[in-house]
């Protein structure tokens, strides 16, 4: 698969098609795969493909991202699950579909950290998202990388964020309600979650607003808790559950249970899933005369 | 440091019995930046209103708070009289110590009401401290109206419209305009014939200067706002030259084909080139495209060799033109449920089950019959006909669960209309109630029943059958407490009266509500009752539910006076509550533009000196937002605030309690 992907990206670098190809690469001692930015054909060797590749790339499509963005257009190394995001920020206006040629890689799935990698990939390394993953073959590209997939997911999903939502749902609310307190109580408000999730794109995140401040900058329960909620909160019907907050929050804080239930909760109330179609907005906030709620008519 | 006067009203005893004003504004006196305070028994009484300015030019107020009722009974009251004394109306506020406090904490001993009311009031004073003066915002207004729909309220609003001095666009899409009340034969409760009445009106209609007909045409799309609207209209294709056609018929006259009319609901044919009735306005006929062989097949063509002025072309196209108007009136009226729904009663089956609609052309002297009640299955005159009311109506499971109105009404007129036209027939009317509210409408039924001879029976009809050439109607008749059976030659339905087909799509187009019955909505049942939601949108008629005829004229008047109201200005003075985008920190998600239910938001390219587009932003459109604040709920990063509700007057609000 590298050499094709190699390949690809030489020929779109040559012919000028796209100025810079974003893709996975060693580090230097190749434990781990780091993001590389190609900009001259002659680097293409430096393009790997494997288990490790678990980084959402499409971060760096964003406007967070002003320095990619000059170099002109992009080609991105992207899973079906990154694509999902990509898809989640054409909807949103961030780029135009042409404006970005998606190299798209059939995928067995990844680590869930670098780190748990011995050189194979056992389902007990991987992520709940790769064992219930309906993109292995990705959805939306320009380009196909690798052999089809054959893999069909669950019916009903299984995993350890599944299993610890439903064991959390039987919980009491006022023992929920602690479990969420303890849990925030770590966060530093270091704002890695932030930082890596691609659909924080906000130039001025709402936590930088200081006339008024909504939410208290320093790390004490009441600040915690609002950011946290409002982190949340403005992923609902956005998140793809790609993970990657939670695999960067230096404090461990089990964010993918709050993004799984939100996703679990916009589901049963639309029917909507994000990510699959371009065309679709995120069901909170459209107003469509034919809402299913009939009070706003 | 600001100037704060703080006024408590007591309402009479409203808020009084359990708030001790006295107390909330003393408490209040004790704030930071609050240099007077009172309580009085009526804030909005004319000594109420005198004392407030008094107090505002005496100490120099630059910001007051009436706490009193809801901000929807006075804030504009008050406003008013604080700009009155000097002050810019904004800088009034209102805490709501009535409906949030004394009415819903009934403690005699005042306790909570007044705590409560201290509350409120501090936290309004908190969000007076970062208000903005505001400026009105003045839109022109484009003085020319659209009314659509030509029914008799459509007819009624444009006339008037017309005899303000004002143009009016009058779009109808049958190729006539006229509507249900055309099919009508005489009229309770005066029993005038429909046509004579509403044919004047129609040809006054077509000869007003100020008056410019759009047959067989529909809107299809509306932009813009209040006083600036921009719609576009379909003139499907009459392949008649509208301009150059004399009316003479000869084309009428000379068209081989006949189908169904649908203006006689089935009982006559009509030709492929057609008016929907003789007295149709404009009377320029209009071919059937898909009924006519010239244009389906390239075979006849027998109109356009007759037609003197040459003015039948078969190869004209639908044509879309744009009009720029001031406000709309919507007109469109009702239908009847479809027969087809009420299997039990025969229809469908028995061809002499016919709808009330129906009946009306049998009644009518231009309908198929000339007026004579003959039953469609073979001519013959009906000797007994029974009336079935509530067909649909008030019935949650087949039909709709509200009352259609007329029916109790045009029901005992058809009673009557039938004892004139067929002496010695007998008539039966099965009802659940007469409900015959109106000037002169119950002594109109009574009339029916004990001169006319009609016999009403109070229950249900079970079921409708053929029997040796009768009509069986088998009922109960719930006030002797019998089961009858009554011999009929003839069943006529009282059908529900529904919103029409698309009725919806239209709303959609405009931006106006309906309900789940799709009547479209007024802004407020009693108060705003031609109003609309859309500001520069009004109602008229049937489409907002059943009603006769001169209610519906009467509503046609009300909406024009609305429309003639808004245009005797060249700018009107707009409410200056709306958002704004700070576009430093727009991210163009475009999520506010897809959450506002006004579509009053834009998309706006922030361009270089060389004309370069360097971002996008979101740019909210004055004219149309209502300021219900939904995009700065939806605003992720913050970047929308409302004015008069911005963030810094919430967030001081919150904070202060
Ligand atoms: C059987 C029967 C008997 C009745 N008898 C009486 C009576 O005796 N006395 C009395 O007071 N009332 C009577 N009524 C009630 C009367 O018919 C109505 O009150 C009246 O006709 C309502 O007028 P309108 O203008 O609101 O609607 P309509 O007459 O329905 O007119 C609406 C017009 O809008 C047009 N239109 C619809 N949609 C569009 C669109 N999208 N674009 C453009 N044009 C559109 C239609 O073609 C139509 O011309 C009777 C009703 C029935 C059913
Ligand atoms: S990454 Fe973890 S610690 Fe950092 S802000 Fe997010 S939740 Fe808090
Ligand atoms: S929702 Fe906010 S960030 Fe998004 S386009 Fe609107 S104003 Fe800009
Ligand atoms: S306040 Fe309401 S009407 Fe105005 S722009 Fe925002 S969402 Fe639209």
């Amino acid at each position: 698969m590298e050499k094709t992907l190699r390949l690809k990206a030489k020929e779109l670098l040559e012919s000028g098609e796209v100025k810079v190809v974003i893709g996975y690469g060693w580090n230097r001692s190749k434990t781990r795969t780091t993001p590389v930015f190609i900009t001259d054909p002659a680097d293409v060797d430096t393009l790997v493909w494997n288990p490790l590749c678990v980084n959402n790339l499409s971060l760096y499509l964003t406007r967070k991202y002003k320095e990619i963005k000059a170099l002109g257009r992009p080609a991105i190394v992207a899973k079906g699950c990154d694509i999902r995001n990509i898809v989640v920020l054409i909807t949103e206006g961030q780029f135009k579909r042409e404006d970005v040629f998606i190299i798209g890689m059939t995928c067995n799935g990844t680590v869930y950290k670098q780190d748990l990698w011995k050189g194979e990939l056992t389902p007990n390394i991987m992520p709940t998202k790769c064992h219930n993953c309906d993109v292995r073959n990705p959805h939306v590209t320009d380009f196909v990388v690798g052999e089809k997939s054959t893999f069909t997911p669950p019916e009903v999903p299984t995993g350890m964020v599944y299993d610890k939502v439903k064991d959390l749902d039987s919980k009491s609310q006022s023992e929920r309600w602690a479990f969420w307190v303890k849990e925030f109580s770590r966060c530093v408000k270091c704002y890695a979650c932030r930082q890596v999730c691609p659909l924080c794109y906000c130039e001025r995140c709402i936590t930088e607003k200081n006339m008024p401040q909504w939410i208290e900058t320093s790390a004490h329960p009441r600040g915690n808790l609002s950011w946290n909620l409002t982190r949340a909160m403005h992923l609902v019907g956005r998140c793809t559950f790609c993970g990657e907050c939670e695999r960067s929050c230096p404090v461990n804080i089990p964010l993918n249970l709050i993004n799984q239930k939100m996703i679990g909760v916009v589901k049963e109330a639309f029917d909507f899933k994000s990510g699959y179609d371009e065309k679709t907005h995120p069901p909170m906030i459209v107003f469509s005369p034919d809402d299913k709620e009939n009070f706003i008519k | 440091m600001p100037r704060i006067g703080v006024f408590v009203c007591q309402c009479g005893n409203n808020i009084a019995a359990t708030v001790d004003t006295k107390k909330v504004a003393e408490e209040m006196g004790k704030l930071p930046g609050v240099v007077y305070t009172c309580d009085y028994k009526f804030m909005c009484s004319s000594p109420g209103q005198e004392m407030l300015r008094q107090a505002i030019k005496e100490n120099k107020l630059d910001g007051i708070i009436v706490s009193a009722c809801s901000p929807h009974m006075h804030e504009k009251t008050f406003r008013k009289a604080a700009e009155g004394a000097g002050l810019n109306p904004y800088q009034c506020e209102i805490t709501n110590i009535r409906e949030q406090c004394s009415w819903v904490h009934h403690d005699k001993t005042k306790a909570a009401g007044t705590v409560k009311s201290i509350d409120l009031t501090r936290m309004t004073i908190q969000r007076l401290k970062k208000n903005q003066p505001l400026k009105k915002i003045k839109i022109p207004v484009k003085k020319k109206a659209m009314v659509i729909g030509g029914g008799i309220a459509g007819i009624q609003a444009a006339l008037d419209i017309a005899e303000g001095g004002r143009e009016v666009i009058l779009v109808e899409k049958e190729p006539s305009i006229g509507g249900n009340m055309a099919r009508l034969s005489e009229t309770f409760p005066t029993m005038d014939c429909s046509q004579c009445i509403l044919t004047p009106k129609m040809v006054e209609a077509e000869l007003n200067e100020n008056i410019t007909l759009y047959t067989y045409s529909e809107v299809e799309k509306v932009d813009g706002y209040i006083g600036n609207f921009t719609v576009t209209v379909r003139r499907k294709s009459k392949y008649v030259d509208e301009e150059r056609c004399t009316g003479c018929g000869e084309c009428i006259e000379k068209c081989p084909f006949k189908v169904d009319s649908q203006f006689e609901l089935g009982l006559n044919k009509r030709k492929v080139i057609y008016t929907p009735f003789p007295q149709s306005v404009p009377n320029v006929p209009v071919i059937d495209a898909p009924n006519c062989t010239k244009i389906q097949k390239d075979k006849c063509g027998a109109c356009a060799i007759v037609c003197g002025p040459k003015c039948i072309d078969f190869k004209m196209e639908d044509k879309l033109v744009t009009e720029e108007v001031g406000a709309i009136v919507v007109a469109t009226g009702y239908q009847n449920m479809p027969n087809e729904r009420f299997g039990e009663y025969g229809y469908g089956r028995i061809k002499d089950v016919i709808s009330g609609m129906q009946f009306e052309r049998l009644a009518s002297s231009s309908g198929p019959t000339g007026g004579e009640i003959r039953r469609p299955s073979d001519g013959k005159i009906p000797q007994s006909v029974v009336f079935i009311q509530c067909v649909g109506s008030r019935d949650e499971k087949k039909g709709v669960s509200y009352c259609s109105k007329i029916c109790c009404m045009y029901t005992a007129k058809h009673t009557k209309l039938y004892s004139h036209k067929v002496h010695g027939g007998q008539s039966y009317v099965f009802y659940m109630d007469i409900r015959s509210g109106g000037k002169r409408y119950e002594e109109f039924v009574r009339g029916a029943i004990e001169h006319e001879g009609a016999m009403y029976l109070r229950g249900r009809v079970s079921r409708v059958y053929e029997k040796n050439g009768k009509i069986m109607v088998q009922g109960a008749d719930t006030l002797s407490g019998n089961q009858v059976e009554i011999e009929a030659d003839m069943v006529v339905l009282a059908t529900a009266v529904v919103s029409r087909d698309g009725a919806d799509t239209l709303a959609q187009r405009l931006g106006i509500g309906y309900d789940k019955y799709k009547f479209y909505n007024e802004y407020h049942p009693k108060l705003k009752p031609v109003e609309t939601v859309t500001a520069g949108i009004y109602l008229a008629g049937t489409c907002m539910g059943p009603m006769d005829i001169p209610e519906s004229v009467a509503q046609g008047s009300a909406a024009a006076s609305k429309v003639l109201a808004l245009f005797s200005a060249d700018e009107m003075a707009r409410e200056p509550i709306t958002s704004v985008v700070n576009r430093t920190t727009c991210n163009a998600c475009w999520d506010c533009v897809t959450a506002c239910p006004y579509t009053a938001i834009e998309r706006e390219a922030i361009k270089d000196r060389q004309g370069n587009v360097v971002r996008w932003v979101a740019k909210v459109n004055d004219g149309v937002c209502q300021g219900c604040g939904v995009c700065v709920a939806a605003c992720r990063s913050k970047s929308i605030d409302l004015k008069g509700y911005t963030d810094e007057q919430v967030f001081a609000a919150i904070n202060a309690f």
